[in-house]
């Protein structure tokens, strides 16, 4: 189930301009090497890609209007797809 | 046609009959029955459209022994076709009286309700989505221009709900969209864009492209279109037609119908 919805929200999230920011992979906790592998290329695609626009336009925005904050308020790793192995690890 | 009703309710084919009735020069649902035969005169049929089979199905789900007709066209039937599948109403308990999808010699420009594409204002097209839009011409924007457009709107949106309310396919009891835990309350837009993915995500093998949602939605903003994405995602991963298919979506089943590529392992059996 898992697989089809991320393979279903890798499809759509590029249509709304959010592509190449999700990633799903299967890590056990014997495979360090794997984590490491998968976070580093997943932290350098993300940090190529720029930071998160969400934050960029609307967090601002929002914090101005004295709104809820956007739940993309994590400005630092700039990854919008509440991936949190790869926040952690950037 | 009216002949056709009434014959319907007097040979007991259906108990009720959900059709339009004219009233104050507003074409506004109307359910017909056996006891009050003289007011099929005022039964009409027009452009205008509603989801029947959303009321049908509000009304089976109180009484279960009804068998109810309305007048449809083809959106209509296939979301009672998805209602069918997502077992909210039993097969035949739901009759369709179809009439033309568009009773007009401009057929070929039709957008269901109105007879003309609507066009829109030169702000809209040049910051946002033109709503006449393809999937195919919008995969011609790059990811910037696409997000800037998607955000210009959804920011637009009032929450007001009207595109899940007017939904002939949103039955849940409890929505996601009110979930205090997923949609932040107390601000205007809502989250963007996390109530329109929400949704978006929740039409997934759902949604029947009957564009009642964007025709409800006071601002304008292009869910057909989007829909039609998720659709069309749904179609491609998982060759599931949704309004034309008798199983189970994708996403109701565990396991089966995985596309093979999504395998992150291959599993020696």
């Amino acid at each position: 189930m898992t697989k089809k919805r991320m393979t279903f929200l890798k499809e759509l999230l590029p249509f709304i301009g959010l592509g190449g920011r999700l990633r799903l992979e299967w890590i056990s906790s014997a495979e360090a090497q794997k984590f490491v592998k998968v976070v580093t290329e997943f932290t350098e695609q993300i940090r190529n890609l720029g930071p998160n626009p969400l934050a960029k336009t609307y967090g601002d925005s929002l914090d101005s209007l004295d709104l809820a904050p956007a739940p993309s308020e994590a400005t630092g790793s700039g990854c919008g797809c509440g991936c949190s192995k790869a926040a952690a690890g950037a | 046609m009216k002949d056709k009703v009434r014959d319907w309710l007097e040979t007991g084919k259906v108990d009720l009959f959900l059709g339009y009735k004219q009233v104050d020069g507003h074409p506004l649902p109307h359910a017909f029955s056996k006891e009050n035969l003289a007011e099929l005169g005022e039964l009409i049929v027009s452009p205008a459209r509603y989801a029947l089979e959303k009321l049908a199905t509000e009304i089976l789900a109180i009484k279960p022994a009804l068998k109810i007709g309305i007048l449809g066209r083809d959106c209509n039937q296939r979301a009672v076709n998805v209602l069918t599948v997502h077992q909210q109403i039993s097969p035949g308990q739901i009759q369709i009286l179809e009439v033309n999808c568009c009773p007009s010699p401009l057929r070929k420009h039709a957008a269901c309700s109105t007879l003309q594409p609507q066009t829109y204002g030169a702000v809209k097209l040049e910051l946002g989505v033109d709503n006449n839009m393809s999937v195919a011409q919008m995969d011609q924007f790059d990811q910037e221009s696409l997000y800037s457009r998607w955000m210009y709107e959804f920011q637009k949106c009032l929450k007001c709900y009207g595109c899940r309310d007017i939904c002939p396919v949103c039955f849940c009891k409890e929505c996601s969209l009110e979930n205090n835990d997923l949609v932040a309350t107390g601000g205007l837009p809502p989250e963007v864009p996390l109530f329109h993915l929400i949704r978006a995500v929740h039409m997934a093998g759902r949604c029947v492209d009957c564009g009642l949602c964007e025709e409800a939605c006071p601002v304008d903003i292009p869910l057909r279109l989007l829909y039609r994405k998720v659709n069309g995602i749904v179609k491609d991963l998982f060759g599931y037609e949704t309004g034309g298919s008798h199983e189970q979506p994708p996403f109701s089943l565990l396991g089966e119908s995985t596309p093979p590529e999504a395998e992150p392992h291959s599993k020696a059996v």
